[in-house]
């Protein structure tokens, strides 16, 4: 039973964790189509400006959460005029922003340890504490995070339906030319859904960090794991998003809990490999055809 | 209200429009008629900035938008239909529609705006909820044309409203479109059969490889079936 509770609750936080991450690059994807390979970065710029917040001005994390998801949205703003705009509609595009935002990376990590050094830091819970259910810890926030993240898909989901600026996303990223003619900013369209995505992955940012300490390279694997659910549930998906985050989570806990950490990792690759034999474009893959 | 001045547009390498001098009064219908591939297309995407053009002038209201963004030439009330109609494809029927009164700050007035065309294309609201990409190639037309009118247009540019349609179809758009200049809007039509506009047009352009050849009122113009012969073929 213990490890019944334990491979389900690993594979929810798992899957709710990531799967935040993996909504802001699919976001990206879906509108604007570059793979935001500095999505791991703006997680870190923004636990690294919530820590900055706790620890030099010591004031508490609910001030600092708000702090670093900002940062983390002015940042990826930043990027996007600064990288993305130039570059928008010419030939080249996909690889300079992928040069780019590697480049950004980089140059992030070596950011983080010139102003913070290279020690691990540590970002507090906004809920400290845990609740124990059949001998696993159940921490706080852990549920916060599930519950955030779930929330968060939600309102994308209901943003991107419902109201005028998410109905602009999707018509830009369907038909650039059109939206345009329908008198739809294009470039400032794009640098919204960019600052977006910034947001979403600087809140995973300060969430998260209290699971795995802050780190220059914090980001990285995130962003990763992020990648892995994207393109298992279909790169530019919502949908997919949230559940590739979950499917890929609880399988990754259950092999992990019941077979050994070992086989965890390569079991996700294997589960991945057959997904893409036989569906190419992933679980709701918008592939080429369909857009957000 | 519209007036093109010497404009020269083309893509890379290639030179399409030789200097176009063309108006566009309030409320008037005008069409630009022309055989396939001569700068019809080129023309109204240069005057609506999706093709920004290499000089000459393109004037609303005596105010230069030359140059200008095409989301801000549409805001100004000068609205493309495109050819190929470029709807929004993995969107509603009336979320196409919604879109086109974007720069609308108010959902009460997208709505209010949504009624109009409705009541215009009835047809339009008994589909609202279906996907576009299922939609038939008359359908998309009269929804490219619907989406179009969403706009505070004052004057619409339509890039042949009769291509790849079915005669029947090719119809109700004309008779569509007859209704939209009857509500006081101006039109340059860009077409390349003269039958079909007969009605719509108050002055006609004759366009020959890249320039404007010929220029007159419809009345004359279209009746002489010598000239249009030798131009259309």
């Amino acid at each position: 039973m213990t490890l019944l509770v334990q491979a389900v609750w690993g594979g929810i936080l798992f899957g709710a964790v990531y799967g935040l991450m993996a909504l802001g690059l699919t976001l990206v994807w879906g509108a604007v189509r570059f793979l935001n390979l500095a999505h791991g970065a703006i997680f870190t710029v923004g636990a690294y400006a919530a820590y900055w917040v706790t620890s030099s001005l010591s004031l508490p994390i609910y001030l600092a959460l708000p702090f670093g998801v900002l940062v983390a949205a002015a940042f990826s703003y930043l990027m996007h005029l600064g990288f993305i705009r130039p570059v928008l509609g010419k030939p080249g595009f996909d690889n300079s922003t992928l040069m780019a935002t590697v480049g950004i990376s980089i140059a992030v990590s070596a950011a983080a340890i010139l102003i913070f050094n290279p020690e691990y830091k540590v970002v507090p819970a906004v809920i400290p504490g845990y609740t124990v259910v059949s001998g696993v810890q159940i921490t706080y926030q852990g549920l916060l995070v599930i519950a955030i993240s779930l929330a968060l898909f939600f309102l994308v989901y209901l943003f991107l339906t419902y109201t005028r600026q998410g109905m602009a996303i999707r018509a830009v990223s369907q038909q650039q030319e059109a939206a345009s003619l329908m008198s739809i900013p294009v470039e400032r369209t794009y640098g919204m859904v960019i600052a977006i995505s910034g947001a979403l992955a600087g809140l995973a940012g300060v969430l998260l960090s209290p699971f795995f300490f802050l780190n220059p390279n914090s980001g990285f694997n995130p962003m990763i794991q992020a990648l892995i659910i994207t393109v298992f549930g279909g790169l530019g998906s919502i949908r997919g998003a949230l559940v590739a985050g979950f499917v890929l989570g609880i399988f990754n806990s259950f092999v992990e809990v019941f077979y050994g950490v070992a086989w965890a990792e390569p079991g996700v690759f294997v589960l991945i490999i057959l997904m893409l034999i036989l569906r190419p474009s992933g679980l709701f893959g918008i592939g080429e055809v369909r857009r957000l | 209200m519209l007036e093109v001045k010497g404009l020269v547009a083309g893509y890379a390498g290639s030179e399409v429009l030789h200097g176009i001098d063309l108006v566009v009064n309030d409320g008037e219908g005008v069409i630009v008629l022309g055989p396939n591939g001569h700068g019809k297309t080129t023309l109204l995407r240069a005057i609506t900035g999706l093709l920004p053009p290499r000089a000459g002038q393109v004037l609303l209201d005596g105010k230069e938008i030359t140059r200008l963004r095409p989301d801000v030439i549409a805001a100004s009330g000068v609205v493309h239909i495109p050819q190929g109609d470029l709807l929004f494809p993995d969107m509603t029927v009336t979320e196409n529609l919604l879109m086109g009164a974007y720069h609308r700050p108010t959902w009460a007035e997208r709505r209010e705006r949504l009624d109009r065309v409705y009541e215009l294309f009835p047809w339009l609201k008994q589909r609202g909820a279906q996907l576009t990409r299922t939609l038939s190639g008359g359908e998309r037309r009269m929804l490219a044309l619907g989406r179009g009118l969403m706009a505070k247009a004052r004057i619409l540019l339509i890039d042949e409203p009769s291509l790849g349609l079915a005669p029947l179809t090719t119809e109700q758009i004309y008779a569509s479109i007859h209704k939209v200049k009857e509500s006081g809007i101006a039109l340059l039509l860009a077409d390349e059969n003269a039958n079909h506009v007969a009605g719509l047009a108050d002055r006609v352009y004759l366009l020959e490889t890249g320039s404007l050849v010929r220029q007159g009122p419809a009345d004359t113009l279209l009746k002489d079936q010598a000239l249009l012969e030798s131009y259309l073929g």
